[in-house]
């Protein structure tokens, strides 16, 4: 348990050195990748070994969940999951200031658990009342904190400082955690089986995607960080009216192609 | 003297109204995806024909749907403007080829499903629209899914699809700039790349 603290305060160190690097970085939309990747000799090594980790124990845990299981069966465990986060996202919409998003959360964890039979079945969505995840990532986007740079995390993956600071409180968030703080013994036990669960039903329901990903990609760890770096510019600061327009919305003309040529590629 | 101010304020109201680029009609563009993915799914995804029948149609809808000499152009980024013609040639058609075969081999995904529009957000770029839409998953929420339409003279053509935010013009444009970087082969060496995944 020593370790595990000692772990955890050298991480948060690190994090920190990390987010004040990242106040160097404007948060321009349309920042080369090179520029938000100051760390790609680090990434690659860890996403190599990510990679492998992947292929020899992971992607072949999914397989076999997905061998042994039917679609039925899946779905099923799917939502106990996402229901067992629900109120991860409650308490960030509550964080954004979303106080109608936190009322849908927390009737959403109330009736899925209840009626839904531990999040099984997605009762709420029937009555209107949809899903809308979040976390604290979001919430610190939100808050407008800058991501920094982009980082491969050992056995997680894609990454920026913000996104990590999010993963680990969305961890203390989860009821997995909190539920059982009174038993270190049963807790250890459940947040180990409940991360086991999850990461195999993840990995099981990406296999398609990753698998025709991986195929048609000449370079692997670019195409994750362009998708992971994209996907992440849809989390916006609260007093950004949109007036920047889509993220995606990039110049994409042939006839501006210099301009947008110039705006892209600063190196 | 009155009248002719009035007609100077009203012109030059009229030139601030008027929008600063020729806009996209929305309806005739989101008609426009809705028929392409109609015709996927309906004529070639669900259709009772053979295999090979089901991908010459598809070659057939992608190349009238897409317009891949402006995709492939956009792609290559800067180094479309150091490629010899015979380069820019070679990757737009393996590029055309690379993108039928993967997504001929998507179609099971789409079996029985259909796209939901919900109108068109503009571009800043000239001449084109987002048009948005969803499609339900097999597991989870529905995936958002964005076309985005070019109007060249009335003819549309579709020039990126966003997926859950990630576009795929941008995507493929950083991994191949990525890799020439790396490799000193440059274009050469990543259409031989890619010609080995089709």
């Amino acid at each position: 348990m020593n370790v595990c603290k000692k772990l955890a305060q050298n991480l948060v160190l690190v994090l920190l050195v990390l987010f004040s690097a990242s106040c160097a970085f404007d948060g321009r939309i349309h920042r080369s990748e090179a520029e938000a990747d100051p760390f790609e000799s680090i990434n690659r090594p860890i996403f190599e070994f990510n990679y492998q980790f992947d292929k020899y124990i992971l992607k072949p845990l999914a397989k076999g969940y997905r061998a042994i299981t039917n679609q039925f069966i899946r779905e099923r465990i799917h939502g106990i999951i996402t229901n067992i986060k629900e109120p991860i996202s409650m308490v960030n919409h509550l964080l954004q200031a979303d106080p109608k998003a936190t009322v849908v959360s927390l009737n959403r964890f109330v009736i899925n658990s209840t009626l839904g039979l531990a999040g099984m079945f997605d009762v709420a969505d029937g009555w209107g009342l949809k899903k809308e995840e979040t976390g604290f990532n979001a919430t610190l986007a939100h808050w407008c904190i800058k991501d920094g740079p982009y980082i491969v995390l050992p056995f997680w993956g894609p990454s920026t400082p913000r996104a990590t600071v999010g993963l680990i409180a969305d961890g203390f968030a989860n009821p997995v955690y909190w539920a059982t703080l009174n038993d270190a013994n049963v807790r250890d036990k459940i947040i180990y089986s409940y991360a086991a669960v999850s990461s195999v039903s993840m990995r099981e329901a990406a296999l398609d995607i990753g698998d025709d990903l991986e195929r048609n990609s000449v370079d692997f760890y670019a195409t994750m960080r362009s998708a992971y770096l994209q996907n992440q510019s849809k989390l916006r600061c609260f007093n950004d009216d949109g007036s920047a327009g889509q993220t995606y919305d990039f110049d994409f003309g042939i006839e501006e192609e210099d301009a947008a040529f110039d705006e892209m590629e600063e190196e | 003297m009155k009248k002719n101010f009035a007609a100077v304020l009203a012109a030059a109201l009229m030139m601030f109204a008027a929008p600063a680029r020729a806009d996209v009609d929305g309806a005739k563009a989101e008609a426009f995806v809705k028929n392409v993915t109609t015709q996927g799914i309906e004529q070639i995804i669900n259709a009772n024909v053979s295999q090979a029948e089901k991908d010459a149609r598809f070659a057939k809808l992608f190349n009238e749907a897409l317009d891949l000499d402006f995709i492939g152009q956009f792609v290559l980024g800067r180094n479309w403007r150091t490629a010899t013609p015979e380069q820019r040639k070679e990757f737009i058609k393996v590029y055309r080829q690379l993108n039928v075969s993967t997504w001929s081999k998507r179609f099971d995904e789409f079996k029985g499903k259909e796209f939901i529009f919900s109108g068109t957000t503009p571009s800043s770029s000239k001449g084109q629209i987002f048009v948005n839409s969803t499609v339900p998953m097999d597991q989870g929420e529905p995936a958002k899914v964005v076309w985005r339409v070019r109007d060249k003279n009335g003819n549309m053509k579709i020039v990126d699809i966003i997926i859950e935010n990630v576009s795929l013009a941008i995507t493929a444009r950083n991994e191949y700039a990525a890799f020439i970087k790396n490799n000193p082969g440059g274009v050469d060496a990543l259409i031989a790349n890619l010609k080995s995944k089709i």
